[in-house]
């Protein structure tokens, strides 16, 4: 059994002058004390890499940073989905009997700690050295092919790609911590600057700085008990060129590992935390996990299913699109909204309830490295 | 002829771009390289219109499609511009060693 004990996110934007390490220091010590956890408690750490920090040990950095005295550490990297396989991972350590109190942590100055340029290469370089970087192929071209096949296939149109950036922004003008609040609408989306059709500026996330942290534990702890209920991953490939036919088979995989271990189906969620680097993302993983029928994601959000009142609420705080995204904290804060919201503690963004179940899912790469999990409050 | 290389598995007859010792779906070491014919249909296209590297950026932008190969295998290449879903292609190496993708 492992449960989410502790969270905690900073603001997601602009932290001039602050490095990764600095960052992460400020989320890991708010989440250990969320936990309410003596430092001394926190006997493990799965850290995410940062672009920005390119060291081959950041999770000594960070142990020797906060002074922990952990009996695992170590850095992780699944790009996107790190924060996701990292909380995975603690689960693991834990049913191990190797942990008791595991720390799951990412952030770095993306923004401001590198040029635009050195962020886009960075970046790019998930492409395949020899057959896709040399094209000219970034991540927003990865996933404007997927984007562009899955409107072929469904017969979704990009205004209802459009729809999903317009909720999360308006998801995050209720969060003092997000990136970006101006409130958009569908014509914003479509006039907004193409970056590779069909994927315009505003279906993209932006780049931020900040960080977040989980910790995960063996025992509930103070206040309401958010146990790991269900897991699941798969690898599907790396590169584009070898993604499956079927758009939402990785996301699939993960996730109907993850419901039948926790013993429950995609209706039974009442709360939804997912990844939504770009808003085909999120269009593809609603459909794929069985939230929304093919193609009708963008018309659903339109309709009011994924808000605050709606029947599967879904990224509170807005997600990467509007909150934000610093690399592996990233999603890690979707899992501070979840938990936030779950234990009644969202403040004027509460969903009524609080929400019984949740359901959390992140993608690497292009589509390629899944892992989703399910939360349940059992007390 | 002047088609993209792929590896082909002795045992099974699978092809594929990206280079490997074996075969991917069957674990054959029986791997030989064959040029593939280039005829086949766009899978996905994209318009770059902002490029990662500065250097790459042209008015208009330029032209991404994966393009599914008669052989089999999924393969990126530069596309001309205004390319559609399911168009029949060829697929040839550019000058510059890069794959292109023209209206068959």
């Amino acid at each position: 059994m492992a449960f989410l004990t502790g969270v905690a996110a900073t603001a997601f934007g602009k932290h001039p002058g602050s490095d990764a390490p600095t960052l992460m220091e400020t989320a890991a010590r708010t989440a250990i004390t969320d936990a309410g956890l003596p430092l001394e408690a926190v006997d493990g750490l799965v850290c995410g890499y940062a672009t920005t920090f390119p060291h081959l040990m950041t999770a000594t950095v960070m142990v020797e940073r906060l002074g922990l005295k952990p009996r695992h550490a170590h850095q992780a990297a699944v790009g996107g989905a790190t924060g996701a396989v990292g909380i995975l991972l603690a689960r693991h350590l834990i049913a191990a009997g190797a942990c008791r109190h595991v720390l799951v942590l990412g952030g770095e100055n993306r923004l401001t700690g590198q040029s635009r340029d050195d962020a886009v290469k960075t970046l790019a370089g998930v492409g395949h050295p020899v057959h896709e970087v040399p094209l000219g192929a970034s991540v927003p071209a990865y996933y404007a092919l997927v984007a562009a096949r899955h409107l072929h296939e469904t017969g979704a149109s990009e205004g209802d790609l459009a729809e999903l950036a317009v909720l999360m922004r308006r998801h995050a003008a209720d969060h003092p911590g997000a990136q970006l609040t101006k409130p958009i609408g569908v014509d914003d989306v479509m006039a907004s600057k193409p970056v590779a059709t069909p994927l315009k500026l505003l279906d993209c996330c932006p780049i931020s700085d900040g960080a977040a942290a989980v910790v995960v534990s063996a025992e509930p702890g103070q206040g309401a008990s958010i146990r790991l209920a269900g897991w699941g991953e798969a690898h599907t490939h790396q590169h584009v060129s070898e993604m499956p036919d079927d758009l939402g088979l990785g996301a699939r995989m993960a996730a109907s590992a993850a419901f039948e271990r926790a013993g429950r189906t995609a209706s039974d969620m009442r709360l939804l935390g997912l990844y939504d680097s770009f808003t085909p993302t999120l269009a593809i993983f609603l459909e794929a996990l069985g939230f929304a029928a093919p193609g009708q994601a963008g018309p659903m959000a339109r309709d009011g299913l994924f808000g605050r009142d709606g029947h599967f609420p879904l990224n509170l705080h807005g997600g990467l699109l509007s909150y934000g995204h610093p690399g592996v904290a990233g999603f890690l804060a979707h899992v501070v909204e979840v938990v936030r919201q779950m234990r009644g503690e969202a403040g004027t963004r509460q969903v009524k309830g609080p929400p019984p179940l949740a359901y959390c899912h992140a993608d690497g790469g292009v589509f390629s490295s899944h892992a989703g999990f399910v939360l349940e409050r059992t007390a | 002829m002047n088609g993209p290389m792929l590896q082909s598995c002795g045992a099974c007859c699978r092809r594929w771009q990206f280079r490997r010792g074996a075969c991917p779906a069957c674990g054959s070491a029986e791997v030989s390289e064959i040029a593939a014919s280039g005829q086949g249909t766009v899978w996905s296209v994209t318009q770059v219109m902002r490029a990662p590297l500065s250097e790459l950026d042209v008015p208009g932008g330029y032209g991404i499609a994966l393009v599914t190969l008669v052989e089999g295998p999924r393969i990126m290449c530069r596309a001309e511009n205004g390319l559609a879903i399911g168009e029949r292609v060829t697929v040839t190496i550019r000058a510059d060693n890069l794959p292109a993708a023209t209206r068959a």
